[in-house]
C-alpha cells in the first residue's frame, strides 16, 4: 500500500509543487507533549469513527437519537459546522488572494487547504447522515427537485468542491492568475451555497424559529468569524505561539476584522432574540424565551462563541494574538453550539402540540440528546479533519512560498 | 383526475382510534407508537376537578392533511414527494432518499420513517391499496363507528364532500401558514 | 410452554411471506426488523391480487359486528365493516380492526397441552388430540381423570363445575357440560358483570330493551361509558347528534370519560350514589307533577305507592346534594329538562355492577323513565322484535346421582343457570359445599383476571383435581390447567347462527375466513370429540351407581339398553351429529327459504325483504328498514312497568327502590376508593396481547388526581403499589384532574401473569388481585367499586 501511495504521490509531484517527504516520514513529527495529545486525541477520534460508522451501517438510522418529531440531529449540525468552516475559510482565502489584500495574503493557501479539508469531513458526515446516500446521487441528477433547498445545495457545493479544488491546484503551483479566477468562482459558488444551506432553515415556515431573510445572512456573517477562528488555530499550532513578525501584522489584521465580525454577529443575536420574543407570535415567542434560558445558548453560542474573543480583541486592540489563539479554540467550541442550536432549537417547538395517547404527558419542548454512535461520528469526524490537514501540511507547501 | 380531500365531522369522534388501527392493517404501516400516519389528538383537560372545560377536550382526529401548497413537496430534492394526477401528496419510496428534510417542513407532524424501506411514509388516501382496486372510501372512512369522515373528490361539485362543504361551516389547521390544506374540519 | 417456537419462526412457519413484516433488508437498516424490545412489528397490507370477501361477526367483544374479511393467498389482510347489519351499522371499532393481530398471534395456542410440572409454572407436553381427550377421561400420573372422580363421587356428576365466556360457541359448552353430562354448577361472565341491569330492568319494564338514541333529544348517562365501552348501535346513534345537535347529554360519572367529554353536562358524582340521584329526579316529578299522568296510570303498577313513597322519604334534591355530590338546582334542572322533552331517555346503562344497591339503581331508572311515558316508542326504550329461528332441543339424562346446586348463600333471588362466581368460589374454598367440586371444565374464561380475589381463584383451581381449559390464548387461568385444547379463533370458523332483535332485527352468520390454523379446532368439533370420547365411559358409570337407571334398565338385553341410552339422552354426541354448517343451511332454510340461506352466506346477514329495504343513503350511511316498518312500537297495551313489586318483599328485597344510609361513600383519610372501567382499544384481559392495541395502551395507569399526586411527591410513571385488604399490585401512576382527589381509577384487564403471553405479561396491574370480593345481595354479582386501597410510592 505504502509503495501504491509513493508512486501516486510522484506522479502527483509532477504537477504541484510537493515537499519530498516519504511516506513513513509522514508518522514523524517532534514528540512534544502537545503534539503528542494531539496525535493521541485524533487516534481515539479516528478509531471511534470506524466504531460509530459501523454501527451507523449495521442499524441505521436507529442507531441515532432522532425521532419523528426531531429528525434531524447531531449529524445535520456537524455537516452545518463543517461546511459553515470551509466557507468561512474560503472567503478569507479570498479576501488575500482574490482581493489581494496584502496583509491577509499570507494564509491564503492554508486557509483554502482547510476549506477543503472541513468541506471533506462535511461531505463525509453527511454520508453518514442522509438513508441512502447512492440513491441520492442519482436522483438528485435524474429528478432533481427544483424547488429544494436542499437540492441547490447538493449542486452548489458540488460545484464548490470542484471549483476550490481548482483553485487550489492553481494556488500551490503559484498559478495566481488562475488560482484567481477560480478562487472568484469558487467564492462565489461557495457563497451561493452557503446562503443556500441558511435558506434549507429559511424555507421552513412550519417551525416558528425557522426565520426567512435572517438565515442566509447570518450564515455569510458567522462563516467568516469560524474562518477567523480557524486561522487563529491553524497557526497558533504551527509556530507553538512564537509567531514570527510577518505573521503577527498579518495575524492582528485578522483579528480586526474578526472584532467587527462579532460586533455585528452580536447584534444579530441580540435582534433575533427580540423580534423572536416581542414578533407577536406566541409560538416563537415561547420557543425564544426557552432557548434563551439553555445553557448551550448562553454559554456555549453566547459565552464563548462571540463575547470572549470579542472581548480579548475589544480590549487588546486586536493585538493579543496568543490570547486569541486559545480564545478561538473556546470560539469553535461556541461555533459548534451555535450549528447545534440552530439544527435543535428550529425542532424545539412541537409540530402536534395535542396529546395522542391517554398515557402520556402533553407534548412540550421537544428533547433531543445524541446517542452514542452520533457523537462518535462526529468526534470522528473532527479526526479525520485533523489528520487531512496534518497530511497536506506535511507534503504540500502551504505557505506563500516554498521556504 | 380527482381533486381528493376529506371533510370530518369531528365533533362526533369518540377517540376511539379504530381509524388508526384501520389504517395500519390495509396499508401495511408498521407498528410503534410512533409509527402512525392518522392520528386523533387531545388537549390536557383545563379545570380542576370536578370544575373541568368540556371543551377544552375536544378530540382531533388529523392526518396528512394532503395540502394543495405541501411544503413537504416543495422541500423534496429528488421529487420523490410529488402530487398525483388526483391531488394526492404521496412518497415514492424508490426515490426518497430519507434526507427528512420534508419531516422538517410539514407543519402537521404528518410524517414518519418506515422502518422496513427506510424511506419516508405518510398518509396517501390509500390510493396505493382501495382506491387502486376501485374502493370509494378510505380505510379511515370506512370503519369509523361514528361516521367521522367524507372523503372525495373536490373538484366535483355532486360528490358528497362538494355538497357538505357547501352547506356547512369548516376550517382547516394552521390556515395562516399557506399550506392550504384539504382536510376540513366541520364546524 | 416447552413446545413453544419463537415468535419470529412462527412466523416464518405460517404466513410470513404475506404478511410485511419488518423482514425486507434496507441498505442502511440490516437489522431493523426488531425495536429495541426484540418485539417483531407485523403489519398485514391489502394488495391489488384477486381476494377471497368472506362475511364474518367479531369476535373481539361482545358486540359480535358485521365484517368483511379480505382474504388473499389464504392470510386474511384486512377486515372491513359490512354494511348490511343494522346492528353494527357499517363499522369496526378498533379492536374489530386489530383482529388479524390476534388470528396471527405468535403467542396462540397451538396444539393440545398436557401437563407435566406442577400447577402454575408452565410445564406442559404437546399431545394429540386424542391423548389430549384421554388425559381428561383418564388422567396421567399427574392429575387424575374424570372417570375416576366420577367413580369415586359415584357418578355425581354436580362434582364438576365449569364456567365460559361470552360467544355463538358458548350455548354448545353449555349443552355438552350441564344438558348433556349433566352438572348444574355453572358460572359465567354474567356474574361478574351485568347481572343486576338486566334482572332490573326485566322486573320492572319487561326487558333491557334498546335505547333509541337516533330519534331521543335527551339522554342521561349515568356510570356506563359509551364513548369507551362500545356498544353497537348505542355508540355510533349516541355521538353523531351530541353537542347542541340534537340529542342533549348529561354524564355521570366518578370519573371525567371520553363519554364525559362529549357532554353537554358532566356530574363528578359519588361513586355508589347513582341511586339517590334517580330518587331525587323523582322526587321532582312527583312533587311538580311532571309525569305523564294518562301513561301513568295505564301502564305504571303501584306509581301512587311510589310516589308516596319517594316525597315521605323526602329524597329531594338536597337530600341528594350531600349524597351525590352533585348540587341540587342541578337536580331540579335536570329533571325538568328530562320531563319536559319529547323524547328523554335515562339511558339503561349496560356495564358491570359498581355498588351493592344496583338492582334497586336500576329499577329506579326504569320506573323513571315510566314516568317519562317514553316507553315502547320511538325515541324511547323499545322493546323491538326478533326473528325466530327453529331450534332442536337436547335430549337430556336424568342422574339421579347428581345434585343441586349450592351457591346461595347471601344471595335473595337465585338466578339459576348462572350462579354467582363469588359465591360458588368462596363456598368451596370455605368448605361450605354439601358435595366436593373436584373439577373445572373451562372455555374461554378467564375468572384468574375477571373475578375479584385473584388470590381465591388461584386457591380455588388449585384445589381442584382437574382443571381443562379451551382457549386460544394462554391466560392467566390456563395456566393453571392440566389439559389445554387450541380452539380455532373467530375468523377460524363458522359459528351458529344468530338472530338479532329489536328495531330492525336480522339474522346474522358468522363464517370462517380461514380454516383452523395449526392443530387447533372449532369448539363445536371439539365438544363433539370430547362428547365421542366420553359417552361410553361415562354411561358405564352411570350404569355402575345410578339407581334410577339400575331400576329401569334391569334385565334388558343389549340391544334393548342400547336404545335406552339413545333414547334418553345418554348418548353425549348426539346435538353434534351434524357440522355448524348443516345445521345453519337447515334451520335457515326451515325459517326464511333457500334464497334467505343464499343472501345469508353471500352477505353475511338476511332479514326479510332486505333487497327492498337496504339501501346506501350516502357514502357513510345505509338504511336498512323504511322508516314505516321498523319496530317502535311492539307491546301496546302489554306494556307493564312493575312499580310497587310486592313479591321481592318476601325475599327480603325492597319492593320499590328505597335508600340506605350505610350506602353513603366513605372513604377514610388517607386511602382511596378504587374505581375500574374501559378504554375503547381493548377488551378485558382477552385482547391485552393484541399487537395492535398494545401500540394504542402498552400498559395500565393509575389515575391520581394531580393536586393529591403533587402532594405525594407522585410524578408521571412513577411506580405505586396499590394495597386493599385482599392484595397488592405495582402499577404506573398518571395524574390527572380527570378524577377525585379521594378516588384512583385503573384499566381492568392488565397485569397479566401467564408468561407465555409476552405482550402482556407483567404490563400493569390486575384489579381483580385487589378488588375486595364482595357482592350485592339480590342476585350475588360481584360489585366492582366497593373497594378502599392505599398507595405508596415505590
Ligand atoms: S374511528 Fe372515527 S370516532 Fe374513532 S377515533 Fe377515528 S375518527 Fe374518531
Ligand atoms: S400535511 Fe405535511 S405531509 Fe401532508 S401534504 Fe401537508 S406538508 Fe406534506
Ligand atoms: S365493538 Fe369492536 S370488538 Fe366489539 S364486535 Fe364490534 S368491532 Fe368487534
Amino acid at each position: 500500500m505504502f509503495v501504491l501511495a509513493e508512486k501516486g504521490m510522484k506522479i502527483i509531484e509532477r504537477f504541484i509543487p510537493m515537499r519530498h517527504t516519504d511516506i513513513r516520514e509522514l508518522l514523524n513529527f517532534k514528540k512534544t507533549p502537545l503534539n503528542l495529545l494531539v496525535a493521541f486525541t485524533t487516534l481515539v477520534f479516528l478509531v471511534l469513527f470506524v466504531v460509530g460508522a459501523t454501527n451507523y451501517l449495521i442499524h441505521g438510522h436507529h442507531a441515532y437519537g432522532v425521532t419523528r418529531e426531531h429528525p434531524w440531529g447531531l449529524m445535520i449540525a456537524m455537516y452545518i459546522f463543517f461546511v459553515v468552516s470551509s466557507t468561512g475559510l474560503c472567503i478569507m482565502s479570498a479576501i488575500g488572494h482574490v482581493f489581494e489584500v496584502e496583509v491577509l495574503e499570507p494564509f491564503a493557501k492554508r486557509a483554502i487547504h482547510g476549506a477543503l479539508v472541513t468541506l471533506l469531513s462535511g461531505f463525509i458526515v453527511i454520508f453518514l447522515e442522509i438513508g441512502h446516500p447512492l440513491k441520492m446521487m442519482i436522483y438528485n441528477t435524474i429528478s432533481p427537485g427544483l424547488t429544494s433547498a436542499i437540492w441547490g445545495m447538493g449542486v452548489l457545493y458540488s460545484l464548490y468542491l470542484i471549483f476550490i479544488v481548482i483553485e487550489f491546484f492553481f494556488l500551490l503551483r503559484h498559478d495566481h492568475k488562475w488560482a484567481k479566477r477560480f478562487g472568484i468562482f469558487g467564492l462565489v459558488v461557495g457563497v451561493a451555497a452557503h446562503s443556500n444551506l441558511g435558506a434549507v432553515f429559511g424555507f421552513l415556515v412550519a417551525r416558528p424559529v425557522a426565520n426567512g431573510i435572517y438565515y442566509p445572512l447570518y450564515f455569510i456573517l458567522s462563516a467568516m468569524v469560524t474562518g477567523c477562528y480557524l486561522i487563529f488555530l491553524m497557526y497558533g499550532f504551527k509556530y507553538k505561539l512564537n509567531f514570527p513578525p510577518e505573521m503577527q501584522k498579518t495575524l492582528v489584521a485578522t483579528a480586526k476584522i474578526l472584532g467587527l465580525l462579532l460586533a455585528i454577529l452580536l447584534f444579530f443575536e441580540i435582534w433575533r432574540m427580540l423580534t423572536a420574543i416581542y414578533g407577536g407570535m406566541e409560538d416563537r415567542a415561547e420557543t425564544a424565551l426557552h432557548i434563551l434560558k439553555s445553557s448551550p445558548f448562553l454559554v456555549g453560542e453566547i459565552l464563548l462563541g462571540i463575547v470572549i474573543p470579542f472581548l480579548v480583541i475589544l480590549l487588546s486592540n486586536g493585538k493579543a494574538i496568543k490570547t486569541m489563539v486559545f480564545a478561538s479554540l473556546g470560539g469553535m467550541v461556541g461555533i459548534f453550539f451555535m450549528r447545534y442550536d440552530l439544527v435543535h432549537d428550529t425542532q424545539l417547538y412541537p409540530m402536534q402540540t395535542l396529546k395522542l395517547r391517554e398515557y402520556q404527558l402533553p407534548p412540550t419542548f421537544i428533547e433531543y440528546f445524541p446517542s452514542t454512535t452520533e457523537i462518535f461520528i462526529a468526534l470522528g469526524a473532527i479526526g479525520i479533519a485533523i489528520t487531512l490537514y496534518y497530511i497536506g501540511d506535511k507534503i504540500l507547501y502551504l505557505e506563500t512560498d516554498p521556504d | 383526475m380527482a381533486n381528493y380531500g376529506m371533510a370530518l365531522d369531528y365533533k362526533n369522534c369518540i377517540n376511539c382510534k379504530a381509524c388508526e388501527v384501520a389504517c395500519k392493517e390495509e396499508n401495511g404501516v408498521q407498528l410503534g407508537a410512533d409509527k402512525h400516519r392518522i392520528w386523533v389528538g387531545v388537549k390536557e383537560i383545563e379545570g380542576l376537578w370536578p370544575n373541568l372545560s368540556i371543551a377544552s377536550s375536544t378530540f382531533e382526529p388529523s392526518q396528512c392533511q394532503q395540502c394543495e401548497n405541501a411544503p413537504c413537496q416543495e422541500v423534496c430534492p429528488t421529487k420523490a414527494t410529488h402530487y398525483t394526477k388526483d391531488g394526492v401528496v404521496m412518497v415514492d419510496a424508490d426515490k426518497c432518499i430519507l434526507c427528512s428534510y420534508c419531516m422538517e417542513a410539514c407543519p402537521y407532524d404528518a410524517r414518519y420513517v418506515k422502518e422496513d424501506t427506510m424511506t419516508v411514509d405518510k398518509c396517501t388516501f390509500c390510493s396505493d391499496t382501495r382506491l387502486l382496486r376501485g374502493e370509494t372510501t378510505t380505510a379511515c372512512q370506512a370503519t369509523c363507528p361514528t361516521k367521522v369522515r367524507t372523503f372525495g373528490d373536490l373538484d366535483d361539485p355532486n360528490s358528497e364532500i362538494s355538497i357538505l362543504l357547501a352547506h356547512r361551516e369548516h376550517r382547516t389547521l394552521k390556515t395562516h401558514l399557506g399550506t392550504k390544506p384539504k382536510l376540513f374540519y366541520l364546524i | 410452554m416447552k413446545v413453544e417456537i419463537s415468535r419470529r419462526r412462527f412466523l416464518q412457519g405460517s404466513v410470513a411471506l404475506s404478511i410485511i413484516g419488518g423482514t425486507s433488508i434496507g441498505a442502511t437498516s440490516l437489522l431493523s426488523d426488531e425495536n429495541e424490545h426484540g418485539e417483531m412489528r407485523i403489519m398485514t397490507r391489502t394488495t391489488n391480487t384477486k381476494a377471497q370477501k368472506v362475511p364474518f361477526l367479531c369476535g373481539m367483544c361482545v358486540n359480535k359486528c358485521a365484517g368483511v374479511a379480505r382474504v388473499e393467498k389464504g392470510v386474511v389482510v384486512k377486515l372491513d365493516p359490512n354494511p348490511y347489519f343494522p346492528k353494527s351499522r357499517n363499522m369496526l371499532c378498533p379492536r374489530g380492526n386489530a383482529g388479524i393481530q390476534t388470528l396471527y398471534d405468535p403467542d396462540r395456542l397451538k396444539y393440545p397441552l398436557v401437563r407435566v410440572g406442577n400447577r402454575g409454572d408452565g410445564k406442559y407436553k404437546r399431545v394429540s388430540w386424542d391423548e389430549a381427550y384421554d388425559a381428561i377421561l383418564n388422567g396421567t400420573d399427574k392429575f387424575k381423570g374424570l372417570l375416576q372422580i366420577l367413580d369415586e363421587e359415584k357418578d355425581n356428576r354436580s362434582t364438576i363445575g365449569y364456567c365460559n365466556g361470552e360467544g355463538l360457541s358458548k350455548e354448545g359448552f353449555e349443552e355438552l357440560m350441564g344438558l348433556k353430562i349433566g352438572t348444574p354448577n355453572y358460572v359465567d361472565e354474567i356474574s361478574i358483570c351485568l347481572e343486576t341491569v338486566l334482572g332490573g330492568y326485566s322486573a320492572t319494564i319487561g326487558a333491557y330493551g334498546e335505547a333509541d338514541m337516533n330519534n331521543a333529544d335527551y339522554v342521561i348517562i349515568a356510570g356506563a361509558n359509551r364513548a369507551e365501552a362500545i356498544i353497537t348501535p348505542d355508540t355510533m346513534d349516541m355521538f353523531k347528534r351530541s353537542k347542541g345537535r340534537g340529542l342533549k347529554t348529561i354524564v355521570l360519572d366518578p370519573r371525567f370519560t371520553n363519554t364525559a367529554a362529549k357532554a353537554d353536562r358532566w356530574y363528578a358524582i359519588n361513586p355508589g350514589t347513582d341511586l339517590a340521584f334517580v330518587l331525587a329526579l323523582t322526587y321532582v316529578v312527583f312533587s311538580e307533577n311532571l309525569y305523564d299522568k294518562e301513561f301513568a296510570k295505564k301502564y305504571l303498577i303501584g306509581y301512587e305507592d311510589y310516589k308516596n313513597h319517594v316525597i315521605k322519604n323526602s329524597y329531594t334534591p338536597q337530600w341528594a346534594e350531600k349524597i351525590t355530590n352533585i348540587p341540587a338546582d342541578e337536580i331540579y334542572k335536570t329533571a325538568r329538562e328530562f320531563m319536559s322533552s319529547e323524547h328523554p331517555i335515562y339511558y339503561q346503562g349496560r356495564r358491570s355492577v359498581f355498588a351493592k344497591n344496583d338492582f334497586q339503581l336500576r329499577r329506579a331508572q326504569a320506573i323513571f323513565q315510566g314516568l317519562s311515558g317514553n316507553l315502547d316508542k320511538k325515541g324511547g326504550i323499545i322493546y323491538g322484535k326478533k326473528l325466530a329461528l327453529p331450534k332442536e332441543d337436547v335430549n337430556s339424562p336424568m342422574y339421579a346421582q347428581a345434585q343441586d346446586r349450592f351457591d346461595k348463600e347471601g344471595i335473595a333471588i337465585f338466578a339459576g343457570k348462572t350462579g354467582s362466581w363469588i359465591v360458588f368460589r368462596n363456598m368451596v374454598l370455605e368448605g361450605k359445599n354439601p358435595y366436593p367440586v373436584r373439577a373445572m371444565f373451562m372455555r374461554k374464561h378467564n375468572p384468574m383476571a375477571g373475578v375479584p380475589n385473584t388470590k381465591k381463584t388461584e386457591e380455588f383451581l388449585k384445589k381442584m383435581d382437574l382443571n381443562v381449559m379451551i382457549d386460544i390464548l394462554p391466560s392467566d387461568t390456563t395456566m393453571f390447567c392440566d389439559v389445554i385444547l387450541p380452539e380455532a379463533s373467530y375468523l377460524e370458523r363458522t359459528s351458529p347462527v344468530a338472530s338479532y332483535g329489536f328495531l330492525e332485527p336480522a339474522i346474522v352468520q358468522r363464517r370462517a375466513a380461514i380454516k383452523p390454523m395449526f392443530e387447533s379446532k372449532t369448539p363445536e368439533v371439539i365438544y363433539k370429540e370430547l362428547a365421542e370420547k366420553l359417552t361410553e365411559p361415562l354411561w358405564k358409570n352411570s350404569l355402575k351407581y345410578d339407581e334410577d337407571v339400575q331400576d329401569d334398565t334391569k334385565g334388558m338385553k343389549v340391544d334393548e339398553l342400547a336404545k335406552y341410552y339413545k333414547e334418553n339422552g345418554f348418548d353425549l354426541t348426539e346435538p353434534w351429529e351434524k357440522s355448524v354448517e348443516e345445521l345453519n343451511k337447515e334451520r335457515v332454510v326451515k325459517a326464511f327459504g333457500e334464497e334467505a340461506w343464499n343472501t345469508l352466506e353471500e352477505k353475511g346477514v338476511y332479514y326479510p325483504n332486505m333487497d327492498k329495504y337496504h339501501k346506501q343513503l350516502n357514502p357513510n350511511e345505509y338504511q336498512y328498514y323504511p322508516e314505516d316498518k321498523k319496530n317502535y312500537t311492539t307491546k301496546g297495551d302489554k306494556l307493564k312497568v312493575v312499580v310497587n313489586f310486592k313479591n321481592l318483599a318476601k325475599k327480603g328485597v325492597d319492593p320499590m327502590p328505597t335508600w340506605h344510609d350505610e350506602w353513603a361513600f366513605k372513604v377514610p383519610d388517607g386511602q382511596f376508593r378504587l374505581v375500574t372501567g374501559r378504554h375503547a382499544q381493548f377488551t378485558q384481559s382477552g385482547t391485552t396481547n393484541n399487537m395492535a392495541l398494545r401500540d394504542l395502551i402498552p400498559t395500565n395507569y393509575i389515575w391520581i388526581n394531580k393536586r393529591e399526586a403533587k402532594k405525594r411527591g407522585i410524578e408521571f410513571g412513577d411506580m405505586l403499589e396499590v394495597k386493599s385488604s385482599v392484595g397488592k399490585v405495582h402499577i404506573k401512576a398518571y395524574p390527572t384532574e380527570k378524577i377525585a382527589p379521594n378516588m384512583i381509577f385503573m384499566l381492568h384487564g392488565f397485569g397479566g401473569s401467564s408468561k407465555e403471553m409476552e405482550m402482556a405479561y407483567g404490563k400493569g396491574g390486575n384489579d381483580a388481585s385487589i378488588i375486595e370480593d364482595k357482592i350485592e345481595p339480590v342476585y350475588g354479582a360481584a360489585v366492582m367499586h366497593e373497594t378502599n386501597v392505599e398507595i405508596r410510592k415505590v
